[in-house]
């Protein structure tokens, strides 16, 4: 598993997709987890699911927690659920990338 | 020593923390709670943390404010938990917020070991009112300060650890 991070916009779906030709990519990860909150699945459950589904799997997701923490109780809990599952990701992943205006920076 | 952790949320950071503070030397290990107990979601999250240090040998103390005027038995290695929660309780809690530096120091200097947990809350692009962009400045000052005297400071992305100023070696 292979996971590619960053700020919006910074590259990391491009990034995944241009080092891992032809690997399943799971793209916008982050919407992912919003989706599995909803339907009330549990970020980290979730993300354990998607490393044994889909142990090859390129997975690129936007950094979402470096912010205010939200006064909305759902965006709340949809910021730090992102984070929990990305630790799961990670955690999994041989190869963490960060990208940064469009360069990858390898942290794993 | 100083070391300063921080990162974005559910990163990981209280995690590593306690690993680090597990592989320090010292016997005696104290976690300083800053967090105010207020709603189910609070209640909820402390639960948590005191679950992950349950066989750490952590001696907790619950200290929203005033860091300065805490008292801890020398040679003992401190986790402060964290930055963010003991700025909001100083400035908007009755408190005094040009006092959390000062009061850092002192707790760094009575603590053979000092692990300070912040947060970073400064890259969502969004203009708050006032009250919220003085709380962001003085968040960032104060992180700016405790990097500057920290022998080894660290972003948790995601689980992983990564280095900006030293090296974790240098503080195990």
């Amino acid at each position: 598993m292979k996971l590619y991070i960053g700020g919006a916009y910074q590259g990391q779906e491009e990034l995944a997709a241009r080092e891992n030709p032809g690997a399943e990519i799971i793209s916008a990860f982050h919407e992912r987890v919003r989706e599995a909150l909803a339907n009330g699945e549990d970020p980290r459950a979730f993300a354990a699911r998607i490393c044994a589904e889909k142990p090859n799997a390129v997975v690129a997701a936007n950094e979402v927690g470096a912010g205010i923490v939200p006064i909305d109780a759902g965006e709340r809990a949809y910021r730090e659920a992102v984070g929990r599952a990305l630790c799961v990701i990670a955690q999994a992943s041989d190869t963490v990338v960060r990208a940064v205006c469009g360069i990858g920076v390898r942290i794993k | 020593m100083i070391a300063l952790i921080t990162g974005g949320s559910g990163c990981g950071k209280s995690t590593y923390a306690e690993k680090l503070i597990a592989r320090m030397p010292g016997e005696k290990r104290i976690y300083i709670a800053t967090m105010q107990v207020y709603d189910e979601e609070s209640v909820k999250r402390v639960a948590r943390h005191r679950a992950q240090r349950a066989d750490k040998g952590f001696t907790t103390v619950e200290r929203p404010k005033d860091m300065g005027g805490l008292s801890v038995e020398p040679g003992s290695t401190v986790l402060l938990e964290d930055v963010p929660n003991l700025l909001a309780n100083e400035m908007f809690d009755g408190g005094c917020a040009d006092d959390i530096f000062p009061g850092l120091e002192a707790l760094a200097r009575k603590s053979a070991n000092l692990i300070v947990v912040t947060n970073d809350v400064f890259c969502d692009g969004i203009v708050y009112p006032e009250s919220t962009q003085e709380y962001i400045r003085r968040l960032a000052a104060l992180n700016a300060a405790l990097a500057q005297t920290a022998d080894f400071v660290c972003e948790v992305v995601y689980s992983i650890p990564v280095s900006i100023k030293g090296d974790s070696t240098c503080v195990l």
